[in-house]
């Protein structure tokens, strides 16, 4: 089962670093964020934590249902739904993602040294974090960065959950309103940006030098 | 309990952003603000004094202040007072000129109580994940107020502070997370600073070392050390002068005490040789890249911000050369940078109010325009570069004495070569816009009050806390050595 929705995760990952929209890149995400919703409930069932049932049920409000839903809006109110301003295409894309799983894998080795579930965790965690920095690097539009930045903070949770048994109760509430409160923030700009300069390109932004 | 000095320091910006919620003009704000702020400034002395001699404070798990806590504690609190009181004549000018409304000066000192409070708060926190959170919560807040003008140009500043700040700071989060990895491998399951202190030895190097590069990358970003920097030249030049002081002053070096947290932990898990190799590495970076911008800028506000990489940088060196002499300077140079780059931002705000444009070519006869400011500023290019009877001239002394003691002759000539390089630079610009002719059409103009009462109340500390550091010297010394147990 834990094999299964590591699967999904590492798939939507796949797919999130070929999608050519942004719903789809937003639809992916989703798919990414309901993996780590199953994950943490049957973590939760196993241990029957009270905690982690809550975190469990935090994960799905704010990453499957409200996070996609606040960047679904943006991008339907500023009308970006079709660029995500590609900087390599989708096929390259996917041969990046290919040797980035390789490389995490490598990274997981270093960590620990005994082989099994924990490495496999921890080196899709460690994926998936880079994908999410590959995202923000070679996706130009404002928009998809933010999702990027959301998908790296997925990953750490991953992280988290793979290699220190989690971060403790509070601490994790704490990040969870952090992300939420960073992607409105951020949403706000990205409206403003498009208000500003009528586009969402971040590579256009070039004014200040030096 | 929580000591009364403390209730202060985190209950004043609270009531302050209750209290601009209420208050409709922003005239009583401003002055409610000075002395909301005053008061904190001296809470923060008498916790500086109380943790000082009768030892940490410690609120059940949650707070943790010791003695650098309580140190980074006490300069937010200097250059948020000084902030405060060059924000109310700014913001009258602003509001009287009709650059922003009334509404959007109280939104103004919402945000700074804000910023504040995150920043009072950061230093404050046992728990390195919270730490993080709050680390991260004052570029949300902040962000909003590099681009409080709203022009592209400010827009495109928060934009790239966000992000990129974001980014970085997502890499302490992993590191952090690495940390909490190191500690359970040998069974112990923490994120308390206290806890993971006393629990230091017999871990594992490989993984602290590994985890503390994501540590240094993630914060370092945030404190401005370069090749992370890029985001910094721009917040600060965008942003509001009060604001770019408070980002400088404070903000870098909230980001730094989170650097130092973690090394503390490095350091006592017998890591100090990697550690230092490490800072050294960023801040001697730090210091050739910032060299080389400063030389050819032209923009006056982006001129500071490229010197507050450097000041970071000479500080990463100071705590490189791992001895207890530069720990106490690079402590010592985190005050006086913040108190003399606050000083510095303050007038090079007025100047391109007056003026307004940045460009330092364009900009002429300041000393004629605005006596006041220009004194204050020619005298700002002094202390800053390291003149003598300043406060600067004190930690630089001490970081290079430390480089000589300590055999690192080759770091202390380079320091000489770029502290040189960038006070020569220095004076080549401001030397330009100071001198000349007004430009035609101009009258010599004043500066409020309270604008002034924040630049003389800078420069006392300028000038009193070199001399003060000679007496305290030994008594510092022996502090750093308990602190960083080196």
């Amino acid at each position: 089962m834990q094999t299964l929705i590591l699967f999904l995760i590492l798939i939507s990952t796949y797919l999130m670093t070929s999608a050519k929209r942004v719903p789809a890149l937003v639809r992916s995400f989703q798919y990414q964020s309901f993996g780590l919703f199953l994950a943490t409930l049957i973590e939760a069932a196993r241990e029957g934590s009270p905690g982690l049932y809550a975190i469990a049920a935090l994960v799905f409000i704010l990453k499957v249902s409200l996070i996609p839903r606040v960047l679904l809006a943006v991008a339907r109110k500023i009308k970006a739904n079709e660029d995500l301003g590609l900087l390599i295409n989708p096929q390259l894309s996917l041969f990046m993602a290919l040797t980035l799983t390789y490389v995490s894998w490598i990274f997981a080795g270093q960590l620990v040294s005994s082989g099994g579930e924990g490495k496999t965790m921890l080196a899709i965690a460690f994926f998936v974090v880079l994908a999410g920095l590959f995202l923000m690097i070679f996706r130009m539009t404002a928009l998809a960065q933010v999702i990027g930045l959301c998908v790296m903070e997925n990953g750490l949770f991953l992280l988290a959950a793979s290699i220190s048994g989690g971060m403790p109760f509070f601490v994790e509430i704490a990040i969870f309103f952090d992300v939420l409160v960073s992607v409105l923030i951020m949403g706000f700009f990205v409206y403003r940006i498009n208000r500003l300069f009528t586009h969402i390109d971040v590579d256009k932004l070039t004014r200040l030098k030096g | 309990m929580m000591p009364l000095s403390l209730v202060f320091i985190f209950g004043i910006p609270a009531a302050l952003t209750v209290l601009g919620l209420f208050v409709r003009t922003s005239r009583p704000l401003g002055i409610a603000h000075n002395a909301g702020y005053l008061s904190v400034l001296c809470a923060a002395g008498i916790l500086f004094k109380e943790v000082l001699f009768q030892g940490p404070c410690v609120v059940r798990d949650f707070l943790y202040v010791d003695v650098l806590s309580a140190f980074f504690i006490l300069v937010t609190a200097v250059i948020s007072f000084a902030a405060s009181l060059y924000s109310t004549g700014y913001v009258k000018k602003d509001t009287g000129e009709g650059v922003i409304s009334e509404q959007k000066a109280r939104v103004y000192y919402t945000l700074f109580n804000l910023f504040c409070f995150s920043m009072f708060f950061c230093p404050a926190l046992n728990n390195l994940g919270l730490l993080w959170v709050a680390v991260e919560m004052t570029t949300l807040v902040s962000a909003f107020l590099v681009g409080f003008y709203n022009k592209k140009e400010s827009v495109e500043a928060a934009w790239k502070y966000i992000i990129i700040c974001s980014v970085g700071i997502i890499f302490a989060l992993l590191g952090t997370i690495l940390f909490a990895y190191a500690y359970s491998l040998t069974g112990a399951k923490t994120l308390a600073w206290t806890d993971m202190m006393a629990l230091a030895q017999g871990l594992d190097p490989r993984v602290l070392k590994i985890a503390f590069i994501f540590i240094l990358v993630g914060y370092g970003t945030k404190a401005g050390l370069a090749p992370m920097h890029t985001w910094l030249p721009d917040a600060h030049s965008q942003a509001v002068a009060p604001i770019s002081a408070l980002l400088s002053g404070v903000l870098l070096k909230t980001a730094f005490y989170a650097i130092l947290r973690f090394g503390m932990i490095l350091i006592k898990a017998g890591e100090l040789a990697y550690f230092s190799h490490l800072m050294m590495f960023f801040g001697l970076i730090s210091l050739v890249i910032s060299c080389g911008f400063i030389l050819v800028q032209k923009d006056v506000k982006r001129l500071l911000a490229y010197s507050s990489i450097e000041h970071i940088g000479l500080v990463a060196v100071s705590f490189g050369l791992a001895t207890p002499l530069a720990f106490a300077a690079g402590l010592f140079h985190v005050f006086n940078h913040a108190v003399t780059k606050a000083f510095m931002f303050f007038g090079a705000g007025n100047i391109v109010h007056a003026y307004k444009k940045r460009n330092m070519n364009s900009i002429k006869g300041v000393m004629r325009l605005l006596p006041f400011t220009g004194v204050m500023t020619l005298l700002g290019v002094f202390a800053l570069g390291g003149f003598p009877p300043f406060s600067v001239f004190a930690s630089e002394f001490l970081v290079l004495a430390a480089a000589f003691a300590n055999g690192s002759y080759a770091v202390g000539g380079c320091l000489l070569l770029f502290l040189g390089l960038v006070f020569a630079a220095f004076l080549h610009h401001f030397a330009k816009m100071l001198y000349g002719h007004l430009p035609k059409g101009a009258q010599a103009q004043g500066e409020p009050l309270s604008g002034k009462a924040a630049f003389i109340f800078l420069f006392i500390l300028m000038l009193a806390a070199g001399a003060a550091f000679a007496f305290v010297k030994e008594d510092a010394l022996w502090i750093t050595k308990k602190l960083f147990q080196i």
